[in-house]
This record gives structure tokens, C-alpha cells and sequence, in this order.
């Protein structure tokens, strides 16, 4: 089964302007949309809540506490089983959303009467309640940005070893391109910035790289063998050549993304979102980012060399 | 690779073979024979927090004992200021938030005034009065020191676990004086370690002995005196003996210690020379002199090695030592590979204890990881079906490489004792679908060739060979990535790292060696015509 006629060539190179002003909006809204919410919308991880430790004699199911709790305003964060099943004791945080710290008293006495006033949380006792700090710290987060900018250096520095400068610029600028548009949809649509999110978008990189490496090796094939094109020619020839795949690619993994994404429930859900946007646009910018730029690079080298 | 090499066919089998030992405890659980763990690793694939749940620690955090840890350093500090000046202080006294300091004529007082003012004046409050010194710590500097003490303890204990293994713990603070532990999975037998290596205080100090004894009254009767209060005033302290020498249960040392645990660079498990497990230690900077200092002058003495109050062991100093050093003793490995940890990430700056232990459940509703475990299931068997429909007989090709893969996956990350998050899961689900790339790209550039007009061995043999460096280079930059995270990453960021390592290496395998042995194998008949494709 054939997606493209193999030998069409699609003339890439010429719809790059609109694709630079294209790219150059997203990244606008995108950054307009982080900055408009102050900053990321930071999940409970990276915050951290409030915490209750519950032992409920009546031995209620953890779907009728979270219910019930939901109804008086409450949404809980996670509702934990601690100890054995048979104490029926629960560990139940909220984000600070919910209950800020100036509020716990306020929410400790509002949580006594919910257990009066429901008769499942009979003789239900707190056994504490406390503000709890972050599982993920701030020093943790920066070690992060600082592991993932120097995989940007070393992926700079292979990449300048097996293609060219201009390529190993633009693959580098086609991930942060990506980066930023994922970031700024998970902002756009108010989402949680979890640790999944963030596993999410270190997949959307590793992605990324890859499909760009993949036209990339093919453009470094062409102008191998044919020396006498001009350079746009080949890209477009390259881009065109490796097209097939690169649906096919974009298409299976997608085909594991829409279940992920309507079945997987609530984590998986988002992640599912974050990858989605980060294929749609790694596979967008492999073509239009990165391979644009090794154009514009060439375009000026050889300017260069007519001077 | 026209013919079916045996050596690669060996190692798929060998490779295969290991996953499914490494997967069994996975899948067989507590249904092993007994003799599995004598043989075979028992460890299956560690599911994480949100998954299966753990064990839950409550620390208490004695935050108070950072007061007077801080009102006797600026004890010593004034002290220290005062022979200087060649002023002497009578007697000091550490009362709750207060330290004062009494002295023998208006003349030293006023020096010692000078000196805390010129140095703690903006944290506490000094009053001078009837020759004696009042300082008096403020409030807020005060919490301060608690909150400090408490996010230091915090941050031993972080290193601790985490150089345990990719366990992925959550440790978080709770209140002003307590530490929230949630360790994965975590066996009994793991978790006692775990449980002791949390606790273990990790104060190690170097003293020279001055007497040894069966018990502690035979050491008191040889200095002459009935109590351990007597002893105190002497400068001197009595520790209790683990050196596995009955005669040696209780040691006679100097009372403080000149060089302690706080100078160690980096410590590790060694062997003596009766091949017992022990702990080689390295000291840094100051550490180094002020050793070679001790043991310079101590020469044919006694050196007993503190460790949490207790006399691991005492050996005679032969030689000014600096650098490096050795506790030997009565330990299991086990024992001295924790030990070694918990010397190289540090003591704990103020005492903690535990306050409650319980087992947790996992942090995410069965309902949240039965629908994530459904939506998985329906992606890979999608990505199997459209592989097969689309290329076929290929299609197959890909589907059997890709089943290896999870195998071999699966089987490493029980190998390295990779933890597994649900996001984990899902990513590795995604791994599968990103794995049929490689097979992608070589399959379309089959049927290029095809088209260029090749016969069909020569297709597949153009269409692996051309593609092998287009799959190394985008597999090689990932992995690169990846690597970097592991390296420089710490907590989660290490445990995804590593995931996807084990990913790129085992996708490239399945890729280019076992895919392209199965498609050996299928065109085995030289006469093909046609390639299903």
C-alpha cells in the first residue's frame, strides 16, 4: 500500500515564509498564555496541600468519600488507603486550590461536620491534619532545566559531529520551537503542570529530535548524489521522499495516543493531550523548522562565499 | 546477513531467555518454587506509589536540637575570640533559647560583650549584666534554624533513598517538625533496610582510647571514680563497645572529638585483610590535616571509630594517617554498603525518630489504574493490527519484533530495579509505537527500491543496509538525551531517563538485528519474485 506517489516531489521549500509566520504566531500565543496565567499552572507535586488522615469505622467506599467531599466544594487531590484494608483509615490531600493554608482550621471544622451530618462517616475520626510540603522541590526543578539544556548541548554537539552546523542549530531550535508550542497548549487549556506532563514533554523532545534526524539523514543522502541541484531542491526532494514515513510514524503512534487519550482516565488523559500537540507539532517542525533553517543557512553560506 | 547468522539467532534466544527469568517474580509472584531465589533474582518489576502502593514513614524531626546546637557554636565562636584576647571564661549554661556565659573580672565581659555583638547582634539580644553574658536568640532566627534543620534533614534523607536505587520515594515535609516518607513496594526485608537507613543518625567521630573493659564499673574503678558525671568533668566518656572483642564491651575516650564524619569526601564498601566487608572512608581539606594531626601525635595509641556513639572499632595508630582510613568490624555487606551510603550523604543534623510505619495503598483509585491499563492494552493491539494490515507479511516481521522488544524491555527494567509510574506505563506503550518507526523506515525504503527496480532480495538487502544509519542516528540522539537526564538528573527525571534508555537500546535491537532475522528467515527460498509488503 503506497500513502504518496513515490516520485512526486512537493514543493516544501517555497511555503516556508508562511510557515516561519505560522510558527512565530503559535510561539507568540503560546508565551502570551504562560505569562497571561502567571506561569505554569503548577500540579500538586511541585506545591504542595493539604493532607487529612481519616480512619472511618463504618468502612465507606473511597468512591462515596471522594463523592461526598466533592459535594461540599471539596475535590480531593488522592484518596490513599492507609495501613490494611480492614482499618478503613484514608490518606486524603488536597491541592491548595482547594484548601489554601490560612484555611485548614476553617476546613478541619467544615470536615467534622460533614462526618456529623453523613451517617457512613459514623464515629469517622481525624487523626491529623497538616500543610505538607512538596514531593518535587525547587532545587529539583532547576536540576531538571539544567539536565535538559545540557542534553540540548550534547545533541548540538553529535549532531555538528555527524551532519553540519546549520543542521544541528536546526534541530536544536525545532525542539525548543516544539517545547514551548506544548508548553503553551497545556497552558491555553488550564491544564495541571504534573510530573506527567513532564514526562509527556521530555517524550515530545526525544520525538522531536528523532523525526528530524530521519529527513535530515535523507537531505545529507541527496546532496551526496546529486551535487549539481540547487540546495531547496534537495531539501524538497528529501522531505518529499521520507514524507510516507513520516506520516506512517506520526499515524501509529497516534493510533496508541486516542485511546490513551479517551480511555486512559484523568492522568493519562493529559498526558495523552501533551503528547498529541507535541507530535502534531514535532512532526509540523521537523519539516518547516528545522529543515527551513538549514535552508536559510545554506542560502547565507553561499552568499557568503559569492562575496 | 543473508544467511540466517547463528550467532545473533544465540543471542535473541539468550536475551529472551533472561527477560523471562528477570519477568518471572512479575507475573508468578509468591507462586515460585522456593528455590527461584536461591537461583534467580526475586525481584520482579517495581510498580511505583500510584500503582501499588508502599510503605509510609511519619518522621519526627527534633528541630529543638538545633537551638542549642547553634548556642553552643556561638559559644565556641566567643570562646575562641576570647583566648585570642587573652580573656577567660568562667562557666556557660544553655538554658532553652538562651546561652549564658559567667566570667571572673568586669574586664573579660566587656570583651566578651564586644566580640557578640560585633558577630550575633542581628539574631539575638545581648544583655550584659553582674558579670555575666546574656544571649538570648530571637524569635524569627529561631524558626529559621528550625526550618533549616528540618529541610536539611529532609535532604539527608533524599540523598539516602534515592542512592539506594531508582526507587522513587516521596518525601515531603509536613508541619514544622516532622518528614512524610512513602517508599514503593518496598519487601520486608527491604524495608527494614530502608527503615534503618533513614534513621541511622551517621554521626562518625575519631577519639584516642584511654582504657578498654569488660564492663563500665571496671573502667570507672581505674580512674578512680564512682559516676559518669565524675568522668565528665575529667574531659572524658565512656562509649559502648561493638568490636566483637568480649573483653571490649565498653571503651574510656576523650570526651569531644577532633575530627568527626563532617569531613568525609566520599566512602565506600572494602574488604580487610581477612576478607570481611568494611568501609573505606577519605577525608577532604581540613579533615585530611587535622587527621594526619591526630594520628601524627597518637602514634602506638588506640584510635577508637565512633559511629552513632558506639566503638566499631579501636586500632592501634601505626603511622600518621591523612587521607584515607578504614572501619572494620562486624559487618554482614549488606551492613557495610549502607554504611558507606549513609557516610557518603551525610549525618543527619539533629536526631530523628520514628513515629509511625504503616503500609499505603496505592495514591491513585483502582478505577484510575483500570482504565489506564484498558486504554494501554487497546493501543498496543491497534498498533499490531495496522502494522500487519498495512505491510502485510512485513507487517508481521514488525509485530514479532516488536513483541521481542516488550519482552526485552520489560525484562531489563526488572533487571535494574526501574520503578514504574502510570505516565511510566504509558510512555512505554508509546516506546511500542514509536518502536515501529525503525520498522517504517525500512520498509518504506524497501518499496522504494523495489520501485527503482531492484529484485526483491536486493530490495530488503538495500532497504536494511541503507537504513541502518538513518535508524543509529535518530536512536543514538535520543539515547544521548536520555543519558544526560540519567547522569545529571535526580528523583523521577533518573527513573524516566532510564526508561527510555532501556527503550532506544532494545527498540534499535529489535529493529535491525531481529527484524531483519525474521525477514531472513521468511525469504529464506532464493527464488522469491515478490515481496509482501
Amino acid at each position: 500500500m503506497d500513502i504518496f506517489k513515490l516520485d512526486n516531489t512537493y514543493d516544501f521549500v517555497s511555503k516556508i515564509p508562511t510557515a516561519v509566520k505560522f510558527s512565530v504566531l503559535l510561539i507568540v500565543i503560546s508565551l502570551g498564555s504562560v505569562i497571561y496565567h502567571g506561569g505554569p499552572n503548577w500540579g500538586v507535586e511541585f506545591t504542595g496541600g493539604t493532607e487529612v488522615q481519616v480512619n472511618f469505622p463504618q468502612g465507606p467506599e473511597v468512591k462515596f468519600i471522594r463523592d461526598s467531599l466533592e459535594t461540599q466544594g471539596y475535590q480531593a487531590e488522592a484518596v490513599q488507603q492507609f495501613g490494611l484494608a480492614s482499618d478503613h483509615e484514608y490518606l486524603i490531600s488536597f491541592s491548595p486550590k482547594v484548601v489554601s493554608f490560612d484555611q485548614i482550621q476553617d476546613f478541619k471544622e467544615k470536615l467534622n461536620e460533614v462526618i456529623t451530618t453523613t451517617p457512613e462517616f459514623a464515629d469517622a475520626q481525624i487523626q491529623r491534619i497538616d500543610y505538607i510540603g512538596p514531593k518535587i522541590g525547587k532545587e529539583l526543578v532547576q536540576k531538571a532545566i539544567l539536565s535538559i539544556l545540557l542534553a540540548c548541548v550534547g545533541i548540538l554537539i553529535y549532531l555538528v559531529f555527524r551532519f553540519e552546523f546549520g543542521f544541528a542549530v536546526g534541530a536544536v531550535i525545532a525542539l525548543f520551537h516544539d517545547t514551548i508550542i506544548t508548553v503553551g497548549a497545556i497552558s491555553l487549556m488550564d491544564k495541571e503542570f504534573t510530573l506527567a506532563i513532564v514526562a509527556a514533554l521530555l517524550t515530545v523532545i526525544g520525538y522531536s529530535v528523532n523525526d528530524t534526524i530521519v529527513i535530515f539523514d535523507r537531505i545529507r543522502e541527496n546532496m551526496a548524489k546529486s551535487l549539481q541541484k540547487s540546495f531547496p531542491n534537495i531539501v524538497n526532494e528529501g522531505v518529499s521522499q521520507t514524507l510516507s514515513r513520516t506520516i506512517l510514524t506520526g499515524v501509529t503512534v497516534f493510533i496508541v495516543l486516542i485511546p490513551l487519550f479517551f480511555l486512559g482516565g484523568a492522568v493519562i488523559h493529559d498526558f495523552a493531550f501533551t503528547l498529541i500537540v507535541g507530535v502534531l507539532i514535532g512532526t509540523y517542525s521537523s519539516i518547516f523548522v528545522a529543515s527551513a533553517f538549514v535552508v536559510y543557512w545554506r542560502k547565507r553560506k553561499e552568499a557568503e562565499k559569492v562575496m | 546477513m543473508r544467511k540466517v547468522s547463528r550467532g545473533w539467532v544465540l543471542t535473541i534466544v539468550l536475551v529472551s531467555l533472561m527477560s523471562l527469568i528477570f519477568l518471572a517474580p512479575t507475573f508468578a509472584g509468591d507462586n515460585l518454587p522456593s528455590w527461584w531465589s536461591k537461583v534467580f533474582p526475586s525481584k520482579g518489576i517495581r510498580l511505583g506509589l500510584d500503582l501499588k502502593g508502599g510503605i509510609f514513614l511519619m518522621l519526627g524531626v527534633q528541630v529543638d536540637d538545633s537551638v542549642e546546637q547553634e548556642l553552643n557554636s556561638i559559644s565556641e565562636i566567643i570562646k575562641s575570640d576570647l583566648t585570642k584576647s587573652r580573656a577567660l571564661v568562667k562557666s556557660s549554661d544553655i538554658n532553652g533559647s538562651t546561652l549564658t556565659l559567667n566570667f571572673y573580672s568586669k574586664d573579660d565581659l566587656d570583651k566578651a560583650l564586644t566580640a557578640a555583638n560585633d558577630n550575633f547582634s542581628n539574631v539575638a539580644s545581648i544583655n550584659a549584666s553582674d558579670l555575666s553574658l546574656r544571649i538570648q536568640l530571637n524569635s524569627a532566627y529561631i524558626g529559621e534554624l528550625k526550618k533549616n534543620a528540618l529541610t536539611q534533614v529532609k535532604q539527608v534523607i533524599e540523598n539516602r533513598v534515592t542512592a539506594f536505587g531508582l526507587v522513587e520515594p516521596s518525601i515531603q515535609t509536613t508541619g514544622n517538625d516532622r518528614i512524610l516518607i512513602q517508599v514503593p513496594g518496598a519487601s520486608q526485608q527491604d524495608r527494614e533496610r530502608i527503615v534503618d537507613l533513614i534513621k541511622k543518625a551517621a554521626v562518625l567521630e575519631f577519639k584516642i582510647v584511654n582504657a578498654a573493659g569488660i564492663t563500665e564499673d571496671v573502667i570507672l574503678q581505674g580512674q578512680g571514680v564512682t559516676s559518669k558525671e565524675e568522668l565528665a568533668s575529667k574531659n572524658l566518656e565512656i562509649h559502648p563497645g561493638e568490636t566483637g572483642n568480649q573483653n571490649e564491651n565498653f571503651f574510656l575516650t576523650e570526651d569531644v572529638a577532633k575530627v568527626t564524619g563532617e569531613s568525609i569526601s566520599d566512602a565506600r564498601i572494602s574488604f580487610d585483610n581477612f576478607g570481611r566487608p568494611a568501609v573505606l572512608f577519605r577525608f577532604k581539606g581540613d579533615g585530611a590535616t587535622n587527621f594526619g594531626e591526630l594520628t601524627g601525635e597518637n602514634i602506638g595509641q588506640r584510635l577508637a571509630i565512633v559511629l552513632d556513639g558506639n566503638v566499631k572499632s579501636a586500632p592501634v595508630v601505626n603511622d600518621k594517617i591523612t587521607y584515607e582510613g578504614t572501619i572494620t568490624g562486624t559487618f554482614t555487606p549488606e551492613e557495610a554498603k549502607d554504611l558507606a551510603l549513609v557516610l557518603r550523604s551525610g549525618a543527619l543534623p539533629v536526631p530523628v525518630a520514628v513515629e509511625q510505619e504503616r503500609s499505603v495503598g496505592p495514591s491513585l483509585g483502582q478505577d484510575s489504574i483500570d482504565k489506564g491499563r484498558l486504554s494501554m492494552i487497546v493501543g498496543g493491539i491497534l498498533v499490531i493490527f495496522f502494522m500487519a494490515y498495512f505491510y502485510r507479511l512485513q507487517g508481521i516481521v514488525a509485530d514479532i519484533a516488536l513483541l521481542l522488544n516488550m519482552l526485552f524491555i520489560m525484562g531489563f527494567l526488572s533487571a535494574f530495579g526501574v520503578t514504574l509510574t502510570l505516565p511510566g506505563i504509558a510512555g512505554l506503550v508509546l516506546t511500542l509505537g514509536m518502536a515501529v518507526d525503525g520498522n517504517i523506515i525500512i520498509f518504506e525504503r524497501i518499496k522504494e527500491e523495489l520501485a527503482n527496480g531492484k529484485s526483491p532480495l536486493a530490495a530488503i538487502e538495500a532497504g536494511y543496509s541503507r537504513s541502518l544509519w538513518t535508524i543509529l542516528d535518530a536512536n543514538i540522539t535520543t539515547l544521548l538525551t536520555a543519558l544526560i537526564l540519567f547522569w545529571f538528573g535526580t528523583g523521577p527525571i533518573k527513573g524516566f531517563a532510564a526508561t527510555l534508555s532501556i527503550g532506544i537500546v532494545s527498540t534499535v535491537f529489535s529493529n535491525v538485528i531481529v527484524a531483519r532475522l525474521v525477514t531472513n528467515y521468511f525469504y529464506r527460498d532464493k527464488n522469491v519474485t515478490t515481496v509482501s509488503i
